[in-house]
C-alpha cells in the first residue's frame, strides 16, 4: 500500500514534449484513472510511473521513495497491459509464477498464492492451458491475476479493457470494480473511455496535450469542468455548445445567438459580467435539456428544426439546428414520433447552463 | 417458417474461357503447369543421382544402357581429401551457425527494439554491406585473410561467412522480433526481470521458430557455398564444394565421381531442410 506523488513531470522525445509538469498526489489505496484523448499523454505517464520510459524532469515517488532512477522491477508495481501481454510459451499457472520465482519465493507459498488469485478471478481451471488456448476476457483476468500474485504497493493498469467487445468490456470493468473491494491497492488506470474513467475511478485526471486539464472526483468533473474540453470530454453524448452575443439588461444579461436567444439573471453568472458586448460560448448537457415551454422561472427557451433522431430504446436522443450547429436533446420519451424537420421547442434550467471563454475555452463561473 | 426471407438463387454464371474449352479444363491446366515446375526443379537432381549411380564410361549415355554400380560412392569415399572436406564443411557450416546466430539474434534484436544512434549506425552498415555484391568482397578478404595469417584455415573461411550471415540475417531476426509483442518485455521487466531477463527469458523463447529457420537457412548457405571456399581456402582447409568441382582437371573431367560426390553432399542438406521444413517456410516468409 502506497501513496503515489507526481511533480513537475515532465517528459520530452527531442523537441516533442509529451508530458508536461504533471503534479498529481494519489493517496493510498485511492484509483485514479487517467483519461483523454490519443497522444494526450496518458500512457506516457503510467509508463513513466512504471519505469519503462525515462523521465526528463521532475520526480515520482511511490511510498515515501523517488524511484526516478529505480528499474521497473524495483517499484514494487504490477501492471496490466492493453494486449495482455502474457508469456506465450508459459502455461498460465507458471504465467502467475513468474514474478513470484524471480523474488525467489518457496514453491508451496506460490502454489498458495496463485490458488488465492485463481479463486478470486475464477481462472482456477484455465491454470493448466496456455495463454493462446484462452478467449480475451480469460486472458484479461489472467492478466490481473499476474498483478494480484505479486501484492504489489501499486497497480498500474493501460487501457486494459480496449481489446474486449462491448459486453465483455461492461463486465470486465465490473470485475475490476469488484476487485478493488477485495483487494484494496493503490491504482492508476489509463483509458480513453470516458465511461471506464466515471465509473471506475475514485477521482479522474482529464489530460490534453501533454498537461493536466482538471483531477476531480466523476461527480466534480460533470458538474463543474473547468473548461470546455473537460466539458465536452466528460459525459455521453457529449455537452452542446452555442456561441452567443452577451449584453447587459436590466439586472441580467441578453444573450442571443443565431435563432436563439433569452435573458439569465447576473446573480447566477457574475462572471459572464466582463463579458457584456462580447461573445461566449454556452454549454448545456443533452441531458438538462427537457421537450415543451419553459414552465417555470429560471428556465430559458431552446428552439431550432429536428435534424434526425436516434431511437435507443428506453429513450431517443434527438438532434436540432442551432446557430448552425447539432444541439442534441437526450432522455426523449421513445414513443414520440416527431415529424422530419419538425420545429422543436425545449427548455433547460439556468443552474445547468455552462459558460465558457471563446478564446481559452476556460469556465465563466 | 416461411421461405420469403430466403435470398433468391444467384443468376448462373456465363462459362469463362477454360470452361467452355472444356469441362475441368482449368484444373488440368493448373495441374500440368505444377508438374511441370516439380519437373523443371526436380529434373537436374534425378539425372545427377542416375549419374552418380553410372559407371564411368557410362556417363554420356545416361539415357541408355543398364549398368549400374555403387563403385563411384565407394572410390569418392576412399580418397581421404573427400572425407576431410566433408568434415570440414560440417564443422565449419555448424560453427558459422552458431557464431551468427549469437551475433544476428542480439543484433535483431537491437534493430527492433531500440532507437538511436548506434542501431541507426548498424542498420546503415548492414544496409551498405547488402548493397556491395558478394562477389567484390572476395577479392579483398583474400588480401585480409592472407595479412592476419589466417589463409586456408577454419578462421580464415568461418569470419567472411558469420559476417555475411549477420548481414543479411539481421533483418530476418529483426522482423521476427517486430512479430513479438513488446509488451510482454515490459510485463517481465515489471516481474523482476532486469532488460537482459527479459530478452532472455520472455523475447527468446517467443522467437525460437523464427531462431530455428535462421539457423537452418544459416547452415545450409556455408554448407553450399563455393565462392569464398575456393578463393579463401587451399590444401589444408578443403572444403566439400571445392573438392567436388576438383573432379574437372587436365586429364578430363570424373563426372561420375562428382556426381557421387554432390549426391553425398546432398544427404545432409536434405535431411535439415526435411526436419526443419516447417521453420524455413515460416523463416523465409517474413
Amino acid at each position: 500500500m502506497a501513496e503515489v506523488v507526481l511533480e513537475k513531470l515532465c517528459k520530452s522525445y527531442g523537441s516533442v514534449a509529451a508530458v508536461r509538469d504533471v503534479d498529481l498526489r494519489i493517496a493510498d489505496r485511492e484509483f485514479v484513472v487517467l483519461v483523454g484523448p490519443s497522444g494526450c499523454g496518458k500512457s506516457t505517464t503510467l509508463r513513466m510511473i512504471a519505469g519503462l520510459e525515462e523521465i526528463t524532469s521532475g520526480t515520482i515517488s511511490i511510498g515515501g521513495r523517488v524511484v526516478n532512477d529505480l528499474p521497473p522491477k524495483d517499484r514494487d508495481i504490477a501492471m496490466v497491459f492493453q494486449n495482455y501481454a502474457l508469456y506465450q510459451h508459459m502455461t498460465v499457472y507458471d504465467n502467475l509464477a513468474f514474478g513470484l520465482r524471480n523474488r525467489r519465493l518457496p514453491e508451496a507459498e506460490i502454489k498458495d498464492q496463485i490458488a488465492r488469485a485463481a479463486r478470486i478471478l475464477s481462472i482456477e481451471p484455465l491454470l493448466e492451458r496456455r495463454p493462446r488456448q484462452l478467449s480475451g476476457g480469460q486472458q484479461q483476468r489472467v492478466a490481473l491475476g499476474r498483478c494480484i500474485v505479486r501484492n504489489p504497493s501499486v497497480f498500474l493498469f493501460d487501457e486494459p479493457l480496449s481489446n474486449l467487445d462491448a459486453q465483455l468490456r461492461a463486465q470486465m470493468r465490473l470485475e475490476i470494480k469488484e476487485l478493488r473491494e477485495r483487494v484494496p491497492t493503490t491504482a492508476v488506470f489509463v483509458t480513453h473511455d470516458q465511461v471506464e474513467a466515471m465509473t471506475l475511478g475514485d477521482r479522474i485526471v482529464v489530460m490534453k496535450d501533454g498537461y493536466v486539464q482538471q483531477v476531480g472526483t466523476p461527480l466534480e468533473l460533470y458538474r463543474r469542468p473547468v473548461n470546455r474540453f473537460v466539458a465536452s470530454f466528460i459525459g455521453s453524448p457529449a455537452m452542446n455548445f452555442v456561441e452567443m452575443r452577451v449584453e447587459a439588461a436590466g439586472d441580467g444579461f441578453r444573450l442571443s445567438g443565431d435563432g436563439i436567444g433569452f435573458d439569465v439573471p447576473a446573480r447566477a453568472f457574475p462572471r459572464l459580467g466582463p463579458l457584456a458586448g462580447r461573445s461566449a460560448v454556452l454549454g448545456i448537457r443533452p441531458q438538462h435539456v427537457r421537450l415543451g415551454s419553459p414552465s417555470a422561472e429560471g428556465q430559458a427557451p431552446i428552439r431550432g428544426r429536428l435534424m434526425v433522431t436516434e431511437q435507443l430504446g428506453d429513450e431517443q436522443l434527438l438532434a436540432i439546428r442551432i446557430a448552425g450547429a447539432d444541439f442534441r436533446i437526450a432522455g426523449v420519451d421513445p414513443e414520440l414520433v416527431f415529424p422530419a424537420g419538425a420545429a422543436i421547442e425545449a427548455a433547460v434550467a439556468h443552474e445547468n447552463m455552462h459558460f465558457f471563454d471563446p478564446e481559452g475555452g476556460a469556465a465563466l463561473r | 417458417m416461411t421461405t420469403a426471407s430466403l435470398p433468391a438463387p444467384a443468376p448462373r454464371r456465363a462459362p469463362g474461357f477454360f470452361e467452355a474449352l472444356a469441362p475441368g479444363g482449368r484444373r488440368m491446366l493448373f495441374l500440368l503447369a505444377m508438374v511441370a515446375v516439380c519437373l523443371l526443379f526436380a529434373f537436374p537432381v534425378l539425372w545427377l543421382g542416375l549419374t552418380s549411380l553410372r559407371p564411368g564410361y557410362a556417363v554420356f549415355y545416361v539415357h541408355r544402357g543398364t549398368d549400374f554400380t555403387l563403385e563411384n560412392f565407394h572410390e569418392v569415399l576412399g580418397q581421404p581429401v573427400v572425407l576431410k572436406a566433408m568434415w570440414n564443411s560440417f564443422v565449419i557450416s555448424t560453427l558459422a551457425t552458431i557464431l551468427s546466430l549469437g551475433v544476428t539474434v542480439t543484433s535483431g534484436y537491437m534493430l527492433s527494439r531500440f532507437r538511436g544512434p548506434i542501431p541507426n549506425t548498424w542498420f546503415s552498415l548492414i544496409y551498405v554491406f547488402r548493397c556491395v555484391p558478394y562477389v567484390s568482397w572476395v577479392l579483398p578478404l583474400y588480401f585480409v585473410t592472407r595479412a592476419l595469417g589466417i589463409f586456408d584455415t577454419y578462421w580464415g573461411l568461418l569470419l567472411p561467412h558469420v559476417a555475411v550471415h549477420v548481414c543479411f540475417f539481421s533483418w530476418i531476426m529483426k522482423g521476427f522480433f517486430d512479430g513479438i509483442d513488446p509488451s510482454m518485455e515490459y510485463a517481465a521487466m515489471i516481474d523482476g526481470c532486469s532488460r537482459w531477463g527479459a530478452f532472455w527469458r520472455v523475447a527468446m523463447p517467443a522467437a525460437i521458430p523464427g531462431l530455428t529457420a535462421l539457423a537452418i537457412l544459416c547452415w545450409l548457405y556455408t554448407w553450399n557455398e563455393f565462392l569464398f571456399a575456393l578463393i579463401l581456402t587451399a590444401h589444408e582447409t578443403p572444403i566439400l564444394t571445392v573438392v567436388m568441382a576438383q573432379f574437372v582437371h587436365e586429364l578430363g573431367m570424373e563426372w561420375h565421381l562428382m556426381s557421387a560426390t554432390a549426391v553425398l553432399s546432398l544427404g545432409p542438406a536434405l535431411l535439415v531442410t526435411v526436419f526443419g521444413q516447417k521453420y524455413v517456410i515460416r523463416g523465409l516468409k517474413v
